[in-house]
């Protein structure tokens, strides 16, 4: 299971990492996204991205109340039943 | 696919233009969060080269429009042109268009709206018909805003129609209300897609067809709720994929040439195998989708698209069998050329481009074989692509949902000129055997009309306009609605040049923009179909210019010539002429003073002044 999100979170981490013009590795040492240029423009931009690479549909709250990218992750694994 | 936004990233860092096989692999793509992605890395994109056709685009929206601006910036440059993109500020959609508050050298101003714009605040959904004089009512105001806004630019303005909802009707329990309001909603969008038959300056995106045809969701109930978007990503990228089309056919963009291969293409089987009798065409499936493609390249041609027959056979069973097979309906002449041979595909395309006198970036090449279409991609790839592998049922959607030969109009021109470039083809064997050039023309019995043009011929000089790269002056590209402007200013002149010859009337195929003062007249811009060059009717046209300006008074007649990546061909065509070079780019002459640089096989015989003017060559000339 760990394993799974884990690899999830790498993907995460590069498409958040992508529309927030960082790297994984900022993301990594910093992985609070509000430290980060994360606004609504960003995160809708993350959401898209997201859920095409996944092939998900995420609530839209539950989306919002991911903190960092490994919550994002652990959202993803939720809604791919994993 | 991250090796196409890899690429579109390094053509951005490295400051030129993505190359033309990275552009049509990116007009190819229909991943709205892919295209959201590179149309964001393309913001900065520059092109030094001159490769991409600029275009300026004013995004104006009464709601919000989330990735839109990214959509369409990607399909755009997939399409050949360099967009500047600026969108009107949010929530300013009427103030924006009432007072031209717009980027006004736009060539395109890209509405976007949703139904809130056209409902009543409070829908009555017991009665549905008492918003029948409320929608009236937005149609009629938008109608207003229209008329304000095209008063102050030449751009093309570009509307859409409007879905309505699902929970807008589901909301109402009553059947025959429910029928009530989707027929007021259906007259709306009617009356939105009229504007486009009462304004020149308006084309409408019928967005509410193609969301049916694509089966794509209008709107993301989410997103809506949390940002105010009415539009899904897909949505949005069929409505920029709709402005892409009325942008590519306004800037020339658009291909001219099918080039179609024969087995498993426009007929099922393999002729050399199976033999006429044997190929799968008309009757039932699959050989009625063969014969339903044909029809579609017949309607193609019609329209004016030129067909280019690509096949690896032996000329004469093919000939035969399109002769006689009672279920082809594309016979031999349809086509302008015909490349059946056993040599490579892309050298045949190559040198039908070379008969045709057009360019392989005006190709579309369609083929079942992807050895084929890969040995084009390879060897030309600025040809468009179409997969005619697979299902034969999806051959006619493959071939046309590109747009690849959309025009703003159809022309005169346009519905002939499949046969204009059959001539040509005729023509180019019909030279080798002369002596020399002058020999060449005079037997061709040539005819080169010019004269003032009228408002029947504004719409093909504007189209000259839009697509003549090689001999374009200046580049300046006076559209449709200028041009029609300037027939009655008594300050400016517009010309057009027909030619004709004993293969056939090539119709309208330059034309001539002149400023004119009591003294001098300046030539604007001088553009000419490369289906003509070589003959001398350039300079027929400065001879004619010149005599006219003479006739007016004129002491001398100026021109310029403004570089570009494709215009070479037409550099030092002023001083061919006689015309003393100013320096920036100006030239000067003295009508008559300076010699007359109309060719001596293209005889001055001009009628009265401002009169339509033609120079015959005579017999034996």
């Amino acid at each position: 299971m760990s394993e799974i999100v884990e690899e999830i979170g790498q993907t995460v981490l590069t498409v958040i990492g992508d529309v927030l013009g960082c790297s994984p590795q900022d993301l990594r040492e910093q992985p609070v996204l509000a430290a980060h240029d994360w606004d609504s423009i960003t995160s809708l931009e993350a959401l898209a991205q997201l859920e095409s690479g996944f092939g998900v549909k995420l609530q839209l709250r539950d989306f919002h109340a991911a903190r960092t990218a490994d919550e994002m992750a652990a959202l993803i694994a939720k809604a791919l039943n994993r | 696919m991250t090796e196409l936004i890899d690429a579109l990233r390094t053509a951005v860092s490295t400051g030129h233009a993505p190359a033309a096989d990275i552009r049509l692999a990116l007009a190819g793509t229909d991943d709205p969060a892919l295209l959201r992605k590179a149309g964001r890395a393309l913001a900065p994109l520059t092109d030094p080269a001159g490769e991409l056709r600029p275009v300026r685009v004013s995004v104006v929206a009464g709601c919000t429009v989330g990735p839109y601006e990214a959509l369409l910036r990607a399909r755009l440059v997939g399409a050949g042109a360099l967009p500047k993109i600026t969108a009107a500020p949010y929530g300013a959609f009427e103030l924006t268009l009432a007072t031209g508050g717009f980027d006004a050298a736009s060539d395109l101003i890209a509405c976007v709206l949703d139904e809130s714009w056209f409902l009543p605040p409070e829908l009555d959904f017991a009665e549905p018909q008492s918003a029948a004089d409320h929608l009236e009512d937005r149609l009629r105001q938008l109608r207003e805003l229209v008329t304000a806004a095209l008063s102050t630019t030449n751009a093309m303005l570009v509307l859409h129609t409007v879905p309505l909802p699902g929970h807008v009707r589901d909301t109402m329990v009553s059947l025959r209300a429910r029928t009530a309001l989707t027929r007021l909603w259906y007259r709306l969008n009617t009356g939105l897609l009229e504007l486009a038959e009462e304004f020149d300056q308006v084309q409408v995106v019928d967005l509410v067809g193609l969301l049916g045809d694509a089966g794509v969701r209008a709107r993301d109930e989410r997103l809506h709720a949390y940002a105010d978007l009415p539009y899904t990503d897909g949505a949005l990228l069929l409505l920029a994929d709709g402005v892409r089309r009325v942008a590519q056919a306004r800037l020339g963009l658009s291909r001219k040439v099918l080039a179609i291969d024969l087995d498993n293409t426009l007929w099922g089987g393999v002729l050399g195998e199976v033999g006429a009798e044997g190929v799968a065409l008309g009757g039932l499936y699959p050989g009625k989708s063969y014969q339903r493609l044909q029809r579609t390249v017949r309607a193609l041609r019609d329209q004016g698209v030129i067909l280019v027959l690509s096949s690896k056979n032996d000329p004469e069973p093919v000939e035969q069998a399109l002769s006689d097979h009672p279920e082809v309906l594309l016979r031999p002449e349809v086509f302008s050329a015909s490349m059946v041979n056993w040599d490579s595909k892309a050298g045949n395309l190559r040198r039908a481009a070379d008969t045709l006198g057009l360019s392989a970036q005006s190709m579309v090449f369609m083929d079942d074989s992807a050895f084929e279409r890969g040995e084009v991609a390879a060897q030309l790839p600025e040809v468009a692509l179409v997969d005619a592998s697979g299902e034969p049922a999806q051959l006619v959607t493959s071939l046309v949902r590109g747009g690849w030969f959309d025009v703003m109009e159809l022309t005169g021109t346009d519905r002939r000129r499949p046969e204009l470039y059959r001539a040509r083809g005729l023509r180019k064997d019909f030279s080798g055997g002369f002596g020399s050039t002058e020999e060449y023309l005079s037997a061709l019995d040539l005819k080169v009309v010019i004269e003032l043009a009228t408002p029947f011929g504004v719409a093909r000089a504007a189209q000259l306009a839009a697509r003549t790269n090689q001999f374009n002056l200046t580049g300046v590209r006076f559209d449709e609605v200028s041009t029609r402007a300037m027939l009655a200013d008594p300050t400016r002149l517009v010309a057009v040049v027909s030619v004709a010859d004993r293969f056939g009337d090539e119709g309208i195929v330059g034309a001539a923009w002149v400023e004119r003062s009591a003294d001098t007249w300046h030539v604007l811009n001088l553009v000419l179909s490369c289906r003509v060059l070589g003959r001398g009717v350039e300079f027929a046209v400065a001879g004619w210019l010149a005599r006219q300006a003479e006739r007016a008074g004129a002491t001398r007649l100026t021109g310029a010539f403004v570089p570009s990546p494709k215009n070479s061909v037409a550099a030092g065509f002023w001083e061919k002429a006689g015309f003393e070079a100013l320096g920036d780019g100006l030239f000067a002459f003295a009508p008559g003073r300076d010699p007359d640089p109309t060719p001596s096989w293209i005889p001055a015989d001009d009628g009265p002044a401002d009169q339509a003017t033609t120079h015959e060559l005579p017999a034996g000339g």
